[in-house]
């Protein structure tokens, strides 16, 4: 089922339809578990929204990631960090944080102290950027910027059917 | 590329009487460079002591006791040239002979000439302020000595250049100038292969040497370059070839240096991807690379933080997308018009909120504001109304959504440039949605009735 997905979706008019299509459907997950579990939204005003707000984010982030695919650094080192987040979720918090640190230190290009430049501001942005060097960064970035502004498109559009 | 500059520069000092760098850190720089071999009779190492010294030698430097050698260069470099061309057995060289034969001609003429310099010098007497500079280029002899492993000294030419008196002092200039001529073909890299290293820079060194006259300066720095295999080229960036004194400088994407090499191309592939990402990013007008940097990572936050915006507004909440209207307000406001049309909406569309929300009365002044606009213009209106993060709606889907939203989430965010609705976007539930109903009913019947009638026709901007 999930690879007759992936080729039905492969060539469907680009990034668009894939992330579209992937992301209303996590959508209705996401919402049929807040149902399930909240009733309706007014239940907890703050931090039953606040999770949901996150899991939708997280959503689109991840439909975003497995539409691009693992050709791009950066969608590969999202779905990474999605993964195992969703993973030490389960596990505990704690356990989480230190795993996260390791993660990082590990991928982390060499940690000079000083004034934090415009690369590196740029590689904290954009996904799995600490192990990239400037060339390959702002290749990166293109294409992130690119899916970035086709989710909020797909997304916007989202949000006006929904509401009518 | 340091060393080799520095050398340069302090031979250069060392033809000024008031020299200004020690002799000891040209000693070091010799010591360092060179791993020549300083076996030469003391003849020889005078020799190409000379040698060295008038090859740097700026023909405006202040060579006080030989101002006939502070000739410029292309006066004499014309008729010198032709002289010396037919003296050598390759073909008569040109600006665009191979360096190759620049080179060997370069060389030849050198040691000649040096040998003339010798001479002259031995006989008249004349170069006291050669000899002194001869003696301070003591270390020099190491470069000379390379120069030499190629060389073979040629007598017969000798007596063809001979012009005696400070004619060969002049003639050692000339015949750098010919070398200078000759070796000005930029393609010379393979030519280069043929000499050992420290020949091609010794060689590199001559020919910039000789070069210094700023009229060949252009001509000069491609040949030195492309002689030069170690980091003397200073770069490719080197500005005008033609600047003073003795650094030999590459000229724009003429270095051979494998490093600089390298460092161009990354250069380059870093410059094009910048200006793929200029395409992509809004407001790209910038030319320096730092601030399109910025305005690429403040694009990227804005993004990151639409989405987060548009996930919250799923959920309609007021309370979650409140303290998220001041920001898109205050650092959004000018990017969200020129960025994507949807984010902008969006933007505006909170900022609607947040203000509609906190005062009814400003509501019902837009309204009034509104209607007026209409009157007069419909497509200002609407600009206007878009401005301010509302837009029209025919009052049938006015309670249309308002009894739907009711009992479905709290109505979120209506994006304005998508429907023709007007709302004030917030209001957590229907009851205000249905306020806003009655109060464009009101709203001036003039007005009203014109909204109702032309909001079917009003088409989405």
């Amino acid at each position: 089922m999930a690879s007759k997905h992936t080729i039905a979706t492969r060539h469907a008019q680009g990034i668009r339809a894939r992330f579209a299509s992937r992301f209303l459907r996590s959508l209705l997950r996401v919402r049929r578990s807040s149902n399930r579990f909240g009733g309706s939204q007014s239940n907890d005003e703050g931090i039953g929204k606040r999770i949901r707000t996150d899991r939708i984010k997280i959503a689109a982030y991840a439909a975003m990631a497995r539409a691009v695919g693992p050709r791009r650094t950066w969608s590969r080192a999202l779905l990474f960090k999605l993964r195992n987040r969703a993973r030490i979720h389960g596990v505990s918090r704690k356990r989480c944080l230190v795993s996260e640190k390791k993660r990082v230190t590990r991928n982390k290009v060499v940690a000079i102290s000083r004034e934090p430049s415009r690369a590196d501001t740029l590689r904290k942005l954009v996904p799995g950027g600490d192990s990239m060097d400037t060339c390959v960064l702002l290749e990166e970035t293109a294409h992130y910027i690119k899916c970035l502004a086709t989710q909020v498109t797909v997304m916007q559009s989202i949000a006006d059917r929904l509401l009518l | 590329m340091r060393p080799c500059s520095r050398e340069m520069q302090g031979m250069n000092s060392l033809l000024n009487p008031s020299s200004q760098i020690p002799l000891q850190d040209l000693q070091n720089q010799q010591i360092q460079n060179s791993h020549f071999d300083p076996n030469l009779s003391s003849n020889e190492d005078f020799l190409e002591q000379m040698l060295s010294s008038c090859s740097w030698a700026d023909p405006k430097s202040p060579w006080d006791l030989n101002p006939p050698t502070n000739l410029p260069f292309p006066t004499n470099n014309s008729s010198s040239s032709a002289k010396h061309r037919d003296l050598f057995n390759e073909t008569p060289s040109s600006n665009s002979d191979s360096n190759n034969v620049g080179f060997r001609n370069s060389f030849d003429e050198s040691v000649i000439l040096a040998s003339k310099l010798r001479q002259h010098q031995i006989s008249c007497g004349n170069g006291a302020a050669v000899s002194d500079a001869a003696k301070m280029m003591l270390p020099q002899q190491l470069l000379m000595a390379v120069a030499r492993g190629g060389l073979s000294l040629n007598d017969d030419i000798d007596g063809s250049l001979s012009q005696g008196g400070d004619g060969s002092i002049q003639g050692l200039f000339n015949g750098f100038g010919a070398g200078s001529m000759n070796g000005t073909d930029g393609a010379s890299n393979q030519s280069m292969q043929h000499f050992n290293h420290p020949q091609a820079r010794l060689a590199a060194v001559l020919q910039g040497g000789a070069m210094q006259s700023p009229n060949l300066g252009a001509h000069g720095a491609p040949a030195t370059t492309a002689v030069m295999n170690q980091p003397q080229a200073s770069g490719s960036n080197g500005g005008a070839p033609a600047q003073p004194r003795q650094r030999v400088r590459a000229r724009r994407g003429q270095a051979t240096d494998p490093h600089s090499i390298a460092e161009r191309l990354r250069r380059e592939r870093i410059a094009e991807r910048m200006k793929a990402l200029q395409e992509l990013v809004p407001n790209a007008n910038k030319t320096d690379k730092a601030s399109m940097l910025d305005e690429i990572i403040d694009y990227v936050k804005f993004l990151q933080l639409q989405v987060k915006v548009l996930s919250m507004s799923r959920l309609g909440g007021a309370a979650a997308v409140a303290p998220l209207v001041a920001d898109m307000s205050s650092e959004a406001g000018g990017d969200c018009i020129q960025a994507n049309d949807n984010g902008g909406s969006l933007a505006r569309t909170t900022n609607g909120n947040q203000t509609a929300s906190t005062n009814d009365n400003s509501l019902t002044v837009t309204e009034h504001q509104v209607a007026k606009m209409m009157e007069e213009d419909m497509g200002t209106a609407m600009q206007y109304l878009q401005g301010k993060g509302l837009c029209l709606m025919p009052i049938s889907l006015a309670t249309a959504i308002s009894t739907a939203t009711c009992h479905n989430r709290t109505s979120g965010i209506i994006n304005s440039h998508a429907h023709l609705h007007q709302s004030n976007g917030e209001g957590p539930t229907s009851p205000s949605m249905s306020v806003l109903t009655v109060q464009s009913m009101t709203m001036g019947n003039g007005g009203g009735d014109g909204v109702a009638k032309d909001a079917a026709s009003v088409s989405k901007p």
